[in-house]
C-alpha cells in the first residue's frame, strides 16, 4: 500500500487528528438532545464529520496520484515564530522599545539577507513610529520603557 | 417631493464648515485606523466617546459614522498589499487583491476597491433615504431560523471559495467552524475549550487568526526564497485601473453592491456576509475567462463594493429602530445616549436634521474618502518598492502591537504564533485559509441560532422549512450545494469513463 | 568649612526630599473596565475617569476586558497590587451573581476587594411585545400560568440580571416561562420587537425609548421602589410579588491592602464627579439615581447584602454555570 499523494495523505491525518480531538474534549460536556442541544452536541457532531472527511481524503490519497508535502522551511519558521513569542514575552517587562529591538532583530534573522547597519535603522524607524503612533497617537496603553 | 426636501435638509446640516470639517477627521482617523492591523473602530470610537461629550450630536455622530466606514476603505488597503485582513470583511479582498499586488497590480487593485466602494456608498446612500423604514421591517422578519438558515447558505458558498480541492476545502470550514466555537456558549454558558485560560473563555479573536494565518504565515513562506527580491514583482503595471478593466467590472460592482445593500440591513453578521457572498457570485457568474485566486480584477471589485454597501445600510436598523448591527453600532448608540437623544423609532420624526444629516454625509464621507484614497495609491506603490527584506519585519511589528492592542494581552500573540505556524502547515498541505476563517466567522453563529430557533420552537425542526424566509434560503442552499458538486461529479464520470 | 556646609546643604535637600513624599496619585491610574466598550458601565466609567484626570492631572486610562460577565476584568485587579493605581469598575455580575452562579470564579468578590464607591443603581423593567393580551403583571401572571411554557423571555447573557429577574418572577410567581440568552441586549431587544419572543426584563436605558415609541408595552419596574422617571409605572412587588427587588448596580472597587486614605481620597473625588451636572444628567437618562450616603463603607455593606441576595435568587431558580 503505498501513498500516492502524500500531501493529502497528512492532510487528511491532520484533519481525523482535529476532529477526533474536539470531538474527545466535548465529552466534558453536556450533549443534551436533539431538540434541546447542549453545548457538546454541535462539537461531537461536526468533529465526528470532520473525522470522516479526513479519513475519506486520507484513503484517497492512497489511490489516486497527488504531489508531496511542501518543503518545511525551517529557519525563518522558526526565528519568526520565536521572535514573534519573544515580543509577546518582554513587552510587558520591558516595555515596547526595548522588545521591538528583539522582534525586528530575531525576525530580521529570518530571512537570508541580514545587514547589521540596515535592520538598525529600519528598528529605529519602526521604534519610534510605533511610540509616537500607537502610544502618544491613538493612546494605547502599552508600556514604553521598563517597569512603567 | 419629499425626498427631495429630506436630502436638501441632509446636505446642508451635512455640509456645513463644521461637519464638513468632522466628517474629513472621522473617515481620516478610520481609515489610518483600517491600516493598521488589530486596531479596528471599536477601540477608536471607545477612546473617542469622551471627545463627542463637548460636541453637538450631528458632528459627533458624523464623524463616529466616519470612522467606521473609513476604516473598511483602510482595511482593504492592508489586504491588498501585504495580505493582512484589517476587517473580516476584507478577507475576501485579500484572496485576489494581494495577488494582484505581488504581480504588481496593486495600483489597480487599490483603485478599482475604491471606485467600487464610491459607487456601492452612492447606491446604498440613496437606498437608506428612500427605503429605510420599510427595510428595518424586513430585518425585523428574520428570526433565528431565518439567520440559520443564512449561514448554512453561507457556509455552502464558503465552499466555493476555494479554487483547489473541493473536499479539502469542505473540511477547512468544519475546522473553522470548531475553531469559531471556543469560548463560552451562549445558550448554556459554559466556557468550551478554555481548558481553565480565561483569555480564551471568550473565544479566540477574528484578528488573531487572520494575522496569524494570513499575515505572519505569508511572511514565513516568502523567506523560503534566498533572494527576495521578486516577492513585490518590480515593474509597476500602472496606477489605476485601465478602461478595460473599470468595464470588466461594472457588474461586478453592481452585484456586490445589490447583494451588500440587502445583506447589510440584518443586524448581526449581514454586512460579513456580504462581501464573501460577493465573490461567490462573482465566482459563479463572472463571464470568462476566469482567474480567480490568481489576480483577477473582478474578485475585488465585487466584495469591496458589496462589504461598502453591507457597512452604509448596517446603519439602518439603527437609524430607524434603535438597533445596533455590531458592536460599532452599539458604541453609536452609546454616543447618541450621552447626548440624550435616545435612539429608537422616534428620531428619524423628531430628529430630522440629525437623520438626515447624517444619511447626506454619509455620502459626503464616501466622497471624501475616494479623494483621499486614490492619491494615495501612489504612496502605497513606492511603499511597496522597499526591499522585501526590510518590509516584511515592519509587518511583524505592525501586527504583534495591532495583535496585543485589541485586549492588551501578550497572550494574544502566542495565540497569533500558533496560528501562524497552522497557517504555515496548511499552505505546505495545501488546505486554503479562506473557508477556514469563513467557517470560523459563522460557526458559533450559525450554531447559536440553530439552538435558539429549536428553543423557541420548543423543540420542532420542522420550523425551518414550514417559515417562507428560511424555507426559501434553504433552499438555494441546496441549489447551489448542486450547482458546487456537479462539476466534481462530471469529473468524476468522465475520470471513470476514461478509465473503463 | 566649605566642607561642612555642603554636607548640611546635602543634608538639608535630603531631608527635604523625603519630606515631600510623593502624593497621591503621581503616575497615571488604569481603570479597568470588565465589559466591552459602549455600555452604560463603560460610559459612566470613562466619564469618572476623565474627571479624575482633571482632578489630579494624571492621566486615567480605561482599559476594557470583556468577557466571563465581567470575571475577566475582576481577576485581573484582584491580583493587582493594592497601591492605589489600578481600579476595577465592578458591577452586581462580578461581585453578587457571578459567585453564586458559576462553579468556581478565580477570585474572592469580598476579600479581594475594597469598595470605594457605588456609581449607579439601574432598574430593569419589564417590557411585553403589544401582541401579548396581557395589560398589568397580575395578567400576565394568569395568562403564563393557563399556557405553561407557551412564553419565552430573552436576556442579554445566563447570569445576567435580565435572566435572574425572570428567574426570580418564575419561581415566586409560580410559571413557567423558557428563558433564551443572548449575546448581549441588543439582539435580545430585535427579537423581542419581532415577536419571537415574548417578554423581556431589560434595563431602562435600552427600554425606554422603545415604549415611547410605542413598540413595546412596560408593565412594572423591577426595584422596590418606582423609578424617580417613571412615577406612573408600578413595581413588581406591588404588582402581586411582593418583595421582588433587582437592579444592576456598578461601582469603584480596588484591589485589597490599598490603604484607607487612598481609599477616602478616590471616593471623595468620584462622590465629586458624580454630582456634577453632567454626570448627574447622564445618571438621570439611564433611570439612575445617585446613592444619598455614598461611603466605601456603606458601600461594601450594599455589596455584602446583595451577594447574600442573589445566593438566595440563584438557589431559587436553579440557574448554574458550569
Amino acid at each position: 500500500m503505498k501513498i500516492k499523494a502524500p500531501k493529502d495523505f497528512w492532510a487528511g491525518l491532520m484533519f481525523i487528528a482535529f476532529g477526533v480531538g474536539f470531538a474527545w474534549v466535548a465529552q466534558n460536556y453536556q450533549m443534551g438532545t436533539s431538540v434541546r442541544m447542549g453545548p457538546a452536541y454541535f462539537p461531537t457532531v461536526l468533529g465526528g464529520i470532520l473525522a470522516v472527511i479526513g479519513l475519506a481524503i486520507a484513503i484517497q490519497s492512497l489511490i489516486t496520484a497527488g504531489g508531496p508535502v511542501g518543503r518545511f522551511y525551517f529557519r525563518p519558521l522558526i526565528l519568526i515564530v520565536l521572535a514573534t513569542v519573544l515580543f509577546g514575552v518582554l513587552l510587558k517587562p520591558l516595555g515596547l522599545v526595548l522588545s521591538l529591538a528583539v522582534l525586528v532583530g530575531v525576525g530580521a534573522f529570518g530571512g537570508f539577507e541580514f545587514r547589521w547597519k540596515e535592520v538598525t535603522v529600519l528598528y529605529v524607524v519602526l521604534a519610534i513610529f510605533s511610540v509616537y503612533v500607537f502610544v502618544k497617537g491613538l493612546g494605547l496603553p502599552i508600556p514604553v520603557w521598563p517597569g512603567e | 417631493m419629499d425626498l427631495l426636501n429630506n436630502l436638501a435638509l441632509g446636505f446642508t446640516v451635512a455640509l456645513s464648515f463644521q461637519n464638513l470639517l468632522w466628517c474629513f477627521l472621522g473617515v481620516l482617523l478610520g481609515t489610518l485606523v483600517g491600516v493598521l492591523p488589530g486596531i479596528g473602530p471599536v477601540a477608536t470610537i471607545a477612546m473617542l466617546l469622551p471627545v463627542t461629550f463637548t460636541l453637538p450630536p450631528v458632528s459627533a455622530l458624523i464623524m463616529l459614522a466616519g470612522i467606521y466606514y473609513g476604516a473598511q476603505y483602510g482595511g482593504s488597503t492592508t489586504a491588498i498589499l501585504v495580505n493582512l485582513p484589517g476587517e473580516s470583511s476584507s478577507v475576501v479582498t485579500a484572496l485576489d487583491g494581494y495577488q494582484m499586488a505581488r504581480q504588481g497590480r496593486a495600483g489597480p487593485a487599490l483603485g478599482i476597491a475604491a471606485l467600487g466602494s464610491f459607487f456601492a456608498g452612492t447606491v446604498s446612500t440613496l437606498v437608506i433615504a428612500l427605503f429605510a423604514p420599510p427595510l428595518a421591517e424586513v430585518a425585523l422578519k428574520f428570526g433565528p431560523t431565518e439567520y440559520f438558515s443564512l449561514m448554512v447558505l453561507g457556509l455552502i458558498a464558503a465552499v466555493v471559495l476555494a479554487h483547489g480541492s473541493l473536499i479539502k476545502a469542505i473540511a477547512m470550514v468544519i475546522l473553522g467552524l470548531l475553531l469559531g466555537l471556543v469560548g463560552t456558549d451562549v445558550n448554556s454558558g459554559v466556557a468550551r475549550y478554555s481548558f481553565g485560560i480565561s483569555e480564551l473563555s471568550d473565544g479566540i479573536g477574528f484578528v488573531t487568526v487572520a494575522m496569524g494565518v494570513f499575515g505572519i504565515s505569508e511572511i514565513m513562506a516568502n523567506l523560503q526564497q534566498q533572494d527576495t527580491r521578486d516577492i513585490f514583482v518590480a515593474k509597476i503595471d500602472r496606477l489605476l485601473p485601465s478602461m478595460d478593466d473599470l468595464k470588466k467590472c461594472i457588474p461586478s460592482v453592481i452585484r456586490g453592491t445589490v447583494l451588500g445593500s440587502a445583506l447589510g440591513i440584518l443586524p448581526g453578521g449581514g454586512a460579513l456576509l456580504a462581501s464573501f457572498a460577493a465573490y461567490t457570485l462573482e465566482k459563479k457568474s463572472a463571464k470568462p475567462p476566469r482567474n480567480f485566486g490568481k489576480g483577477d480584477i473582478r474578485g475585488v471589485a465585487a466584495p469591496e463594493s458589496a462589504n461598502n454597501a453591507g457597512a452604509q445600510t448596517s446603519f439602518i436598523p439603527l437609524l430607524t429602530l434603535g438597533i445596533p448591527s455590531n458592536p460599532v453600532m452599539a458604541l453609536m448608540i452609546g454616543a447618541m445616549m450621552i447626548q440624550g437623544i435616545a435612539p429608537g423609532p422616534q428620531v428619524m420624526t423628531e430628529r430630522p436634521q440629525l437623520f438626515w444629516g447624517m444619511i447626506a454625509s454619509m455620502w459626503v464621507g464616501n466622497l471624501m474618502l475616494v479623494i483621499l484614497n486614490l492619491p494615495l495609491i501612489g504612496m502605497w506603490i513606492k511603499l511597496l518598492t522597499v526591499p522585501y527584506r526590510l518590509l516584511y519585519p515592519a509587518i511583524l511589528v505592525f501586527c504583534a502591537i495591532g495583535v496585543y492592542s485589541v485586549n492588551n494581552a501578550s497572550f494574544d500573540i502566542y495565540m497569533m504564533a500558533i496560528f501562524a505556524v497552522l497557517g504555515y502547515v496548511w499552505v505546505k498541505l495545501e488546505c486554503e485559509p479562506a473557508p477556514l476563517i469563513l467557517g470560523f466567522i459563522l460557526g458559533p453563529m450559525m450554531e447559536e441560532n440553530l439552538r435558539r430557533a429549536m428553543l423557541l420552537s420548543r423543540g420542532d425542526p420542522s420550523v425551518f422549512f414550514t417559515k417562507p424566509i428560511s424555507a426559501v434560503l434553504l433552499g438555494i442552499s441546496l441549489v447551489l450545494l448542486l450547482i458546487v458538486l456537479s462539476p466534481s461529479i462530471k469529473k468524476k464520470r468522465e475520470e471513470a469513463f476514461q478509465e473503463a | 568649612m566649605r566642607l561642612l556646609s555642603l554636607v548640611v546643604a546635602a543634608a538639608g535637600v535630603a531631608l527635604a526630599t523625603a519630606a515631600f513624599a510623593q502624593p497621591y496619585p503621581s503616575k497615571p491610574i488604569r481603570f479597568v473596565v470588565p465589559f466591552p466598550p459602549g455600555g452604560p458601565l463603560d460610559i459612566m466609567g470613562r466619564a469618572i475617569a476623565q474627571k479624575l484626570a482633571d482632578v489630579w492631572g494624571q492621566p486615567v486610562v480605561v482599559d476594557n476586558r470583556p468577557g466571563a460577565g465581567g470575571g475577566i476584568g475582576a481577576e485581573i485587579v484582584a491580583k493587582s497590587p493594592g497601591d492605589g493605581y489600578t481600579l476595577l469598575m465592578g458591577a452586581v455580575s462580578t461581585h453578587a451573581i457571578n459567585p453564586s452562579l458559576y462553579a468556581k470564579v478565580p477570585y474572592d468578590p469580598q476579600k479581594d476587594f475594597v469598595p470605594v464607591a457605588l456609581v449607579a443603581q439601574v432598574p430593569n423593567i419589564l417590557v411585553v411585545n403589544p401582541s401579548l393580551p396581557v395589560q398589568s403583571v397580575k395578567e400576565l401572571i394568569d395568562y403564563a400560568r393557563a399556557k405553561p411554557g407557551a412564553l419565552s423571555f430573552g436576556s442579554g447573557s445566563t447570569g445576567s440580571t435580565g435572566h435572574l429577574a425572570g428567574e426570580l418572577f418564575k419561581t415566586m410567581a409560580g410559571v413557567d416561562m423558557v428563558h433564551i440568552p443572548y449575546k448581549g441586549g441588543a439582539p435580545a431587544m430585535q427579537d423581542l420587537l419581532a415577536g419571537q419572543t415574548q417578554l423581556m426584563f431589560d434595563n431602562l436605558a435600552n427600554a425606554l425609548p422603545q415604549v415611547k415609541a410605542g413598540k413595546l408595552r412596560a408593565l412594572a419596574v423591577t426595584t422596590l421602589k418606582r423609578a424617580p422617571t417613571l412615577p406612573d409605572l408600578p413595581t413588581v412587588a406591588e404588582s402581586g410579588l411582593p418583595g421582588f427587588d433587582l437592579t444592576t448596580w456598578f461601582g469603584v472597587f480596588v484591589p485589597a491592602g490599598t490603604p484607607r486614605e487612598t481609599v477616602a481620597k478616590l471616593n471623595a473625588e468620584i462622590v465629586k464627579a458624580l454630582a456634577s451636572k453632567d454626570l448627574a444628567d447622564r445618571l438621570a437618562a439611564m433611570g439612575a439615581a445617585p446613592p444619598e450616603n455614598n461611603t466605601p463603607e456603606s458601600f461594601a455593606a450594599f455589596v455584602r447584602a446583595e451577594a447574600a441576595k442573589y445566593a438566595q435568587v440563584v438557589k431559587r431558580s436553579g440557574a448554574r454555570v458550569d
